[in-house]
């Protein structure tokens, strides 16, 4: 394992009296592209705004790149945040917003945000707010991107687009990560998106992380047992279970197995994939809450 | 920065520039016209003094119709240019980006959100500088004549349309926009609570803060028929004017239970009262001969008691409300900082 981008140690958000999250303790590797998954009101844009430095924490401790998140150059320029609702300015055509880039940042790269709206035919001389939400998502990337950040944060950048959007956005965000040094950190709550090109997982469920590792581990250490109601107890050493579902005679069990655990075996194995896994997470926090 | 900065507001700038080019289009010809009527009136006066209009100039020149309307549209403008600066140019300055989101886009550049405060403010309050500056140029210019003629600067309505203030209000209320505007993330409120500090400001200034600067000057003169027969010098801002008696107690007008007794016999044929603090008449006296009503009340000891701040403060008064000006402005600038840096976006 490489250095790690972004740590937090009980990372907390409250506004008012209600935490908006709560007891965050995650770890990027640094290259690494992580999904920042969970249900809405989970807090993950609460967390990628703490760890922009948008906002401050009410508890906890982040570390970014090495430093604390702050309003201050050096780290500003080493991160990339692209806010949910994908905030341009209106009025402003692209070619002003690549002006703006050069403007606002030391180390920004006009040839290549030019030859990104360029590959994908974005008119220079449109107003932003009159090109489509697609368009207005790869400039917002482009500017982004053209910034030369060594960690990018998008927060739910394909929830508004279009599947072809989508589609055109992620690949923009695939290219930029295989030319290496970017790290990427990117919401959603389609699990299915965030497949395709992310290599690690946070799951955050009522505020909390559930779930915090490289896809690779994940799927290895977490098992779909399906088997008789009546062993529901009799699972084996180091297997946890993270979500059952049960009917009459038959249980069906997402569980995390430890190095080296064998489930008992009454149970048949199945391999379940990234999405099952981290919708067994978010159930499990869901029911959580019920309690 | 600067370019970014000027890239999102020139269009306000412009429209302002607009208004200024129509404003000065309305001030620099009257303004002209006026100064050369009132030379003209001057050289006939002192070619031929018996000229009736002679004796009371102000009472017969800018009078017509047209004068009336040209003088409320420049004091309109002057009233009208600052406060407009503060609500168009202050409150959405950062009230905007708070709304469109756009707080979050520029504060992950790579300036820090202290500079890029510092440049936006900048570029308001030296705008706003600038534009109070013009305008008041303009309409201090433009009243020279009309000053001279009434000697009426010091007095409210005046006194804010002309020398430091309109600069102190541009740069106010501008302050007031954007401060407001930033407190409540929304360009309307701001809008709002700056027309209503603006409001609140013109109403109790000259009522209730202005008089106190300095301590008035107290007159205490006989009764006279004229109230405009009086010792209180040219161009002074009168506070109050009042009748007092021998006790201090105050009479804003007599009835037949106030009046003296000695005095009760004027009470049929003439009217004692008194009309607002420039004025104070015990008169007409219908009589043409023997005692007034004045000589009576005078020998019962009756005065004319009048406050005023004397002309030649005028510029001290002029400083020191700006300087009440600039201090809530610094504070208002403060404030801004300590939203902007210590809130979340």
């Amino acid at each position: 394992m490489g250095k790690t981008a972004i740590q937090t140690k009980d990372l907390g958000k409250r506004y008012g009296s209600f935490w908006a999250l709560q007891n965050c303790n995650i770890s990027v590797p640094e290259g690494s592209v992580s999904a920042l998954v969970g249900p809405n009101g989970a807090g993950k844009s609460t967390l990628l705004k703490l760890l922009t430095g948008l906002s401050t924490p009410s508890s906890g401790e982040s570390l970014v790149l090495g430093k604390a998140p702050r309003q201050h150059e050096d780290f500003l320029s080493d991160v990339g945040y692209l806010a949910q609702e994908i905030p341009l300015y209106k009025n402003l055509d692209t070619a002003e917003h690549v002006k703006m880039g050069r403007h606002l940042n030391k180390r920004f790269d006009e040839a290549f945000m030019r030859k990104r709206l360029d590959g994908l035919a974005i008119p220079l001389d449109r107003a932003v707010g009159k090109l489509s939400g697609g368009q207005r998502a790869q400039v917002a990337l482009a500017l982004a991107l053209a910034k030369k950040p060594k960690l990018l944060l998008l927060d739910e950048p394909v929830a508004a687009l279009d599947p072809l959007a989508r589609h055109d956005f992620l690949s923009s965000l695939a290219q930029a990560v295989a030319e290496g040094g970017l790290t990427v950190v990117m919401s959603s709550h389609l699990l299915a998106d965030l497949e395709r090109v992310s290599d690690h997982a946070i799951v955050l469920a009522a505020g909390q992380t559930q779930l915090c590792d490289d896809i690779e581990v994940v799927l290895n250490e977490h098992k779909l047992l399906v088997g008789p109601r009546e062993h529901g107890n009799d699972l084996g050493e180091g297997v946890t279970v993270i979500h059952a579902t049960h009917t009459v005679k038959q249980s069906t069990l997402l569980v995390r197995m430890n190095k080296g655990a064998k489930p008992s075996p009454h149970w048949q194995k199945h391999e379940p994939n990234i999405e099952e896994i981290i919708l067994a997470y978010m159930g499990q926090a869901n029911e959580g809450g019920k309690k | 920065m600067n370019w970014f900065v000027w890239r999102q507001h020139r269009k306000q700038f412009l429209i302002f520039g607009v208004l200024l080019a129509a404003f000065a289009a309305l001030i620099i010809p009257t303004g002209v016209h006026y100064w050369d009527t009132y030379q003209q009136a001057l050289a006939t006066c002192a070619q031929s003094p018996a000229i009736p209009s002679c004796s009371n100039l102000q009472d017969n020149l800018f009078t017509s119709h047209t004068d009336g309307l040209i003088r409320i549209t420049v004091f309109l403008g002057t009233f009208g240019l600052p406060i407009l600066v503060g609500l168009f140019i202050g409150s959405p300055l950062i009230a905007r980006e708070y709304e469109e989101g756009t707080d979050k886009l520029a504060w992950t550049q790579s300036v820090s959100r202290r500079k890029w405060l510092t440049v936006k403010l900048t570029w308001a309050l030296g705008f706003a500088l600038l534009y109070g500056i013009a305008v008041t140029s303009l309409a201090t210019w433009w009243s020279h004549t009309l000053d001279a003629l009434t000697q009426f600067r010091f007095i409210q309505g005046h006194f804010e349309t002309q020398g430091l203030m309109p600069v102190a209000y541009t740069v106010f209320f501008t302050a007031i926009g954007f401060t407001a505007g930033t407190w409540f993330r929304k360009t309307l409120v701001g809008l709002a609570i700056t027309f209503g500090i603006f409001v609140v400001c013109m109403a109790s200034f000259a009522q209730w803060i202005r008089p106190h600067y300095m301590s008035p000057v107290t007159i205490t003169s006989p009764l006279t028929p004229k109230a405009s027969d009086t010792k209180i010098p040219e161009g002074a801002w009168i506070l109050s004017r009042n009748i007092v008696d021998k006790e201090g107690k105050t009479f804003s007008s007599f009835s037949p239970g106030t009046m003296p007794a000695q005095c009760q016999k004027f009470i049929q044929e003439t009217q004692v009262m008194r009309s607002g603090p420039d004025s104070i008449s015990v008169g007409p006296s219908t009589k043409t001969t023997g005692d007034s009503v004045e000589d009576c009340l005078n020998q019962a000891g009756y005065r004319d008691l009048a406050k005023y701040q004397p002309a030649y403060r005028y510029w001290d008064f002029q400083r020191i409300e700006a300087g009440i000006y600039l201090g809530l402005t610094a504070l208002a600038v403060g404030a801004t900082y300590w939203f902007v840096l210590k809130r979340d976006a």
